[in-house]
């Protein structure tokens, strides 16, 4: 081995990336030349050196100012359509395709599923857009149409009356409901259900899941109804920090019968960007803190989480807990 | 050597994020949100060190997830997420080091926590004996050396170095986030210490 190889040797062994059939081989060199093994000397003095430079703690500030920054930012972008879903999942497909006949096969027939449904909805909003105007205009129809054009869903079918002026048009509308029931109703928790996975405003989500938390706490009837499927799902994915801490309370009951709960709570506990989230799951964790998993997602905590109190509060946890072998 | 049991793991533990990115695909911004949670620590702090100033930072981790949102649909799980969303962080941070490059060739500047510029050279004298660096130079003022060393080097050399040496990362993972080989990571990586002894030597 020559020095100029040993070199870059060096550099690699010191960065781990050597294949073990060569540290041997260097470690030969080196042993028999003075000057690769001051090579060697200076690049670990060049990486203790770095350690001066080191990466540092992130500021829980810098880091929620910059998210908020970027949800509004996101915000700002209006949804794709569903057309340019399908087109980007087309070109996805299109370029793992690799026999030509069969993609353009599946081309041919995409492109003219995708034209005859465009066809349709384009026929479909311009016959509810005339329908609409006809209906407010003849008032002495059969049935008058109280609803504005904006309100028909679509029309399901149109017919004429042999030689008369008379349609009669079938339509669907989309009517505001309003219901009204108790907590402890299906069809009420289905809607509550709903809004805290679907709702677009967070007021909303955060009284859906804070009503559904409330009853698991109370016990109401909390078992084998999507309840703490919707709890957690809103304390993986919500965006609001209330709305996340809400589903926690609520999961509390269970994490110690429903291993599901556990692991949502210690996904909770690893993962949210939120500090106090972190701090709940640890105390919700109380019941099965000598549990093996939950011991090594605390060990973990305690070496890793950014957040020096929680780490102090990992350990202490850690340390009242026996282990259980 | 990776074997299958081990490939088989890894797929097992990126089944959920797997599962996030198809949801994302689809159009979910709640399941962008929670991809965004997983990466954004890593990202802040990549880009803060690299750059050195926050605001950059933050204009970095800005534009690189909203990137990832606009272009997530064309994500063909041939990567690994991680690996894809740092290419693209770390060709903003290129961008970005070869701007500051440019605008302060010869000037041993960096920029402080409050965004202010300061020389770092002038506020340190040359002509001091750093035999013995733990005694004669305090951390900060060796951080800083270091940080003048380290924004002399090119900015391909500069990201080899950091994803290495900082983010302790595989010469392999970091040539497909540079778009580049193993080969050429390796060169980068070796070029870019041999400098950075030459640049530190009066301080060993």
């Amino acid at each position: 081995m020559n020095c100029e190889l040993a070199h870059e040797r060096i550099v690699l062994a010191a960065y781990g990336e050597l294949p073990d059939e060569q540290i041997h081989e260097l470690g030969r060199h080196l042993a028999a030349c003075t000057d690769c093994s001051q090579e060697r000397e200076q690049l670990q003095a060049l990486k203790t050196l770095a350690t001066a430079f080191p990466m540092a703690e992130l500021d829980p500030n810098f880091v929620a100012r910059s998210r908020m920054r970027l949800e509004e930012a996101l915000d700002a972008i209006p949804p794709k359509r569903w057309y340019e879903r399908l087109g980007q999942r087309m070109v996805n497909n299109f370029s793992s395709m690799q026999a030509a006949p069969v993609a353009a096969l599946l081309l041919l027939i995409v492109g003219g599923g995708a034209g005859t449904l465009g066809g349709y909805e384009y026929a479909a909003a311009r016959t509810a857009h005339n329908a609409a105007q006809v209906l407010s205009t003849q008032a002495s129809a059969e049935q008058p149409v109280q609803s504005a054009p904006a309100e028909i869903a679509n029309i399901s079918s149109i017919e004429r009356e042999p030689n008369s002026e008379i349609v009669h048009v079938t339509f669907n509308q989309l009517v505001p409901q309003h219901v009204q029931g108790s907590l402890d109703d299906p069809a009420i928790r289905q809607l509550l259900m709903l809004a805290s996975e679907n709702a677009t405003s967070p007021g909303v989500r955060d009284n859906s899941v804070g009503l559904l938390a409330a009853e698991c706490r109370a016990a109401h009837g909390c078992q084998g109804e999507g309840i703490r499927d919707a709890l957690m799902i809103a304390l993986r994915y919500d965006k609001s920090f209330t709305v996340r801490q809400k589903a926690l309370e609520g999961l509390q009951p269970y994490v110690a019968e429903d291993m599901r709960v556990r692991d949502a709570v210690l996904e909770a506990l690893l993962n949210d960007s939120d500090a106090r989230i972190r701090t709940s799951a640890i105390a919700i964790l109380e019941p099965v803190e000598a549990d093996t998993s939950v011991r090594q997602v605390l060990s973990t905590v305690a070496n890793s989480d950014h957040n020096p109190q929680i780490r102090t509060v990992s350990r202490q946890v850690l340390s009242r807990a026996p282990e259980i072998q | 050597m990776d074997g299958p049991d081990r490939a088989q793991e890894r797929l097992q533990a990126r089944a959920p994020e797997m599962e996030l990115i198809r949801e994302a695909q689809a159009g979910s911004r709640a399941a962008f949100d929670a991809l965004v949670r997983q990466y954004e620590q890593q990202v802040l702090r990549l880009a803060l060190h690299l750059t050195g100033s926050e605001h950059d930072a933050e204009d970095i981790y800005q534009e690189a997830f909203l990137k990832a949102f606009r272009y997530i649909g064309n994500f063909r799980f041939e990567c690994s997420f991680y690996t894809w969303i740092y290419r693209i962080v770390t060709n903003l941070c290129l961008d970005q080091l070869r701007r500051k490059k440019t605008r302060r060739e010869d000037q041993a500047v960096v920029v402080d926590q409050s965004g202010d510029e300061i020389d770092v050279l002038s506020s340190v004298s040359d002509n001091r004996s750093f035999s013995n660096p733990g005694k004669e130079l305090d951390r900060k003022v060796l951080g800083e050396r270091i940080q003048v060393a380290l924004s002399k080097l090119t900015p391909r050399e500069r990201m080899v170095f950091e994803l290495k040496h900082y983010q302790g990362l595989r010469l392999r993972t970091i040539g497909e986030m540079l778009n580049t080989t193993e080969e050429t990571a390796k060169n980068t990586l070796f070029r870019a210490t041999k400098k950075l002894r030459t640049q530190l030597a009066g301080l060993r």
